[in-house]
């Protein structure tokens, strides 16, 4: 109880100092149990590589080029398709969560085309557009901007009609309204949009890379899973995990916490 | 000082939102088919209407949609009801104390954000190519989500709602039946919507890779034999299950609990 | 500052749950000086808030009409400021940001506008707050916030909406006789709705007691300024005067 007591002392005492560390800590007893499992050889090599097989392969594909390689296409692709998917679907947002009539007349048929799914569309765009680019920038794309576009749409009609008062009473033209006064009331809302639609958006690269796949991260698992090398798998897989978790914890959450949270907005 | 008036309430409003909800939808049908008309598109490319609808009949008639539907289903729910049987005891029993959960959620979150599709590669290779690997990838897309949001559910209780039901003189089990899971109640309905709208896109994409039956192997088979009025119908069906799912049981659910306990509203 | 009045002011709507016309507001009418200093107090359901509604420009009028310095009012607009109940303060303006939205709508320039803010931010003791966000100040300061800011607008006339109704009884009085030392230095022409009796009292020259949407009674409160709480909370005078409007509320 003691030698706990001692360890959990220092996990607190360090995780105050460097908040950073808590984020990672606790993957050590993770990997440690990982190793263990290998070690007592339960599950066959082929089916459950050990973490010291994961690094070797992982420093090789490093070092033979192929993982930067194939990790900057796969992020070139989700920039493109995030940037494309945005520039549509907040203007479309808006206009639509101003207007009464284009909400009524689209709104129902938004819900439907985001039930479909961007993984649904990828056999009629391979129809369309064959193996390629085109193929995984669509899908990406239509992914981002369903979540945008109803977020939007929300986060505009959810507006507290009394800052649009005190602004009116204050002077405010509409268009001021609109700027000074609705669209960063809608703001948070958007934001939140933006996460879904890159969290569904980052999922529909891996399967697009998967099916169509010529490079990037989901080919490489997929290439790998063909040739049998479940360590490459697994390599492909921790890289994914990392590079979600920094672009949602170091980019999205803290736009979050300094635009929502700080004007007492979001709560969680 | 209020005199009363000829009044007459709207009649059947569910009747109404539904019309009001379908027409929209009609109208896309409508102009579907004058594009398609109009513009002389080879079927190849996009089909008009009627070849779509019969080219559905014929999947009707000969049983083959029933088939991959059904399939789809039921690994969609086996693998979220072993997940949420699974996923809801574990992430209240984490969240009980707030040191376990601010030590693992991060563990958590990282697997969350992997759940799903990420996972097909290393599934097929477990659990070769069939319900086995598609399960697992279901189970896995709401398993992590879901006990995530109940941890997180579970230990953003306010302290004073614990304290008030202890000092009504709670055991530590009333206080996991009556404070606990219902606090975090909201939190895994969000969980459980989330984690199936990953799921849902999982199961396709697993389906097009290692199956030979269920609605995402429908697709990819049409693919492969060009037949386009083929795509569209499933991918029509494709949405209307995912709609009817989410739109009259998951949000549904969702609104009992997080609005009306005067949480936030989503889309 | 300009006069205001109200000439025959009603308001009817159409309740679709009861099915009924509800007559809120019945010809009511109203004269508020330039410079004046007028409560409305009565019960809830008495039509208050929806003369000011009306008055502001957030609702259709019904029947009747509003003048400002003789101009008659159509819609929200800059002559008539207005205090909420609940602040709206813009959450992601800062304190200075939000009190000189009004001159930025006008058009005044950055220079011009950082001396309104310091002005106005003095005038309320928040020059230490000049940059922080709403949300992050308690809700006493938030509606120091919120009175500055139509203020710093230069309007006619005041309206303030039950301003002080959602803080603390503490920081409501301080808030009560920061108001009224406003009022005395600079003499905006104030229309203050309210349901507490002592704070209408307290504040205004004349306070109007609403019935059932009609005006009951008019009562002239000519208890000398400045004025403050301690000296108020045991004065005879005062407690006469709020007796006589508390029993006026309480008939209504």
């Amino acid at each position: 109880m003691t030698y706990a007591q001692t360890i959990w002392g220092m996990y607190v005492r360090w995780t105050t100092a460097w908040p950073a560390l808590s984020a990672f800590a606790p993957f050590v007893p993770l990997i440690a149990l990982w190793g263990f499992v290998v070690w007592l050889e339960i599950f066959p090599r082929v089916f459950l590589p050990g973490p010291f097989e994961v690094l070797q392969t992982s420093w090789s594909l490093l070092y033979k080029g192929i993982l930067p390689a194939y990790l900057g296409d796969s992020l070139v692709r989700l920039a493109v398709g995030a940037a494309a998917g945005m520039a549509l679907a907040i203007p479309l947002g808006i206009f639509i969560g101003l207007n009464q009539r284009a909400h009524d007349a689209t709104w129902p048929v938004l819900l439907f085309f985001q039930a479909i799914g961007d993984i649904a569309w990828l056999p009629i765009l391979l129809v369309w557009f064959g193996f390629g680019l085109t193929t995984m920038t669509f899908v990406i794309v239509y992914t981002v901007m369903f979540p945008v576009i109803l977020n939007t749409v929300l986060g505009i009609r959810s507006a507290r009609p009394e800052l649009e008062r005190a602004a009116q009473s204050l002077g405010a033209s509409r268009t001021r309204i609109l700027f000074e006064v609705t669209l960063p009331g809608a703001l948070p809302n958007i934001i939140t949009g933006l996460r879904n639609g890159l969290g569904y958006g980052w999922r529909a690269l891996i399967a697009a890379e998967i099916i169509v796949g010529t490079s990037g991260i989901g080919f490489l698992m997929f290439d790998a899973r063909r040739a049998g090398s479940v360590d490459e798998i697994v390599v492909g897989m921790i890289v994914l995990g990392i590079l979600w978790y920094i672009v949602d914890s170091w980019i999205l959450a803290p736009i979050e916490r300094a635009t929502g949270e700080r004007w007492g907005l979001v709560t969680t | 000082m209020a005199e009363r008036v000829a009044f007459s309430p709207v009649p059947y409003p569910r009747l109404r939102r539904t019309v009001k909800f379908m027409l929209p939808l009609m109208g896309l049908v409508v102009i579907w088919q004058l594009v398609v008309v109009i513009f002389d598109v080879n079927p190849r490319i996009f089909p008009d209407v009627p070849t779509v609808l019969r080219a559905g009949w014929g999947t009707i008639a000969d049983g083959s949609l029933f088939s991959h539907v059904t399939a789809s289903l039921w690994r969609v729910t086996v693998g979220t009801v072993l997940a949420i049987l699974l996923a809801v005891p574990l992430g209240i029993l984490m969240g009980v104390s707030r040191g376990v959960s601010s030590f693992l959620s991060p563990l958590f979150r990282f697997f969350s954000v992997l759940a799903g599709i990420a996972w097909i590669p290393i599934a097929t290779l477990w659990f070769g190519y069939g319900f086995g690997a598609i399960t697992f990838v279901i189970f896995n897309a709401v398993f992590f989500v879901v006990t995530y949001n109940t941890l997180l559910g579970v230990s953003t209780i306010p302290m004073p709602i614990r304290h008030a039901a202890a000092s009504l003189g709670t055991s530590r089990w009333q206080l996991l039946k009556e404070v606990l899971v219902p606090g975090a109640l909201p939190n895994i309905v969000t969980g459980i919507r989330t984690g199936m709208g990953f799921a849902w896109r999982g199961l396709i994409a697993a389906e097009m890779i290692a199956t030979n039956t269920g609605l995402g192997y429908m697709l990819f088979l049409a693919r492969d034999f060009y037949r386009t009025e083929v795509i569209v119908f499933a991918m029509i069906v494709i949405g209307i299950i995912w709609l009817v799912l989410d739109r009259l049981l998951l949000a549904p659910l969702e609104r009992a609990t997080v609005e009306r306990w005067g949480m936030v509203q989503r889309s | 500052m300009k006069n205001l009045s109200l000439e025959n002011l009603s308001k009817t709507y159409f309740d679709p749950y009861a099915g009924t016309t509800v007559n809120a507001v019945q010809d009511v009418s109203l004269n508020v000086d330039a410079g004046d200093f007028v409560a409305v107090v009565g019960p809830s359901g008495c039509g208050k808030t929806t003369i000011l509604n009306m008055i502001a420009g957030f609702v259709p009028i019904s029947g009747g009409r509003v003048l400002v310095g003789g101009k008659e009012v159509k819609g929200p607009g800059p002559d008539r400021g207005v205090v909420f109940q609940s602040f709206a303060l813009f959450p992601w303006k800062t304190v200075a940001e939000n009190v000189t939205f009004g001159p930025k709508m006008r058009g005044v320039g950055k220079a011009e506008r950082a001396k309104i803010a310091q002005e106005y931010l003095a005038l309320a003791g928040l020059s230490h707050a000049a940059d922080r966000y709403p949300n992050e100040l308690s809700g006493g300061m938030q509606q120091r916030v919120g009175v500055v800011r139509a203020l710093a607008n230069n309007p006619d006339v005041l309206l303030m909406d039950e301003p002080f109704a959602s803080v603390d009884a503490q920081t409501r009085m301080t808030l009560q006789e920061e108001l009224t030392r406003i009022w005395e230095e600079r003499r905006p022409t104030i229309i203050f709705i309210t349901h507490d009796v002592s704070e209408a009292v307290f504040l205004a020259n004349r306070v109007v007691v609403l019935s059932k949407g009609n005006v009951l009674k008019e009562v002239d409160i000519d208890l000398p300024r400045p004025r403050s709480w301690d000296r108020l909370v045991e004065d005879g005078d005062f407690k006469a005067l709020s007796n006589k409007v508390l029993q006026l509320v309480r008939s209504a």
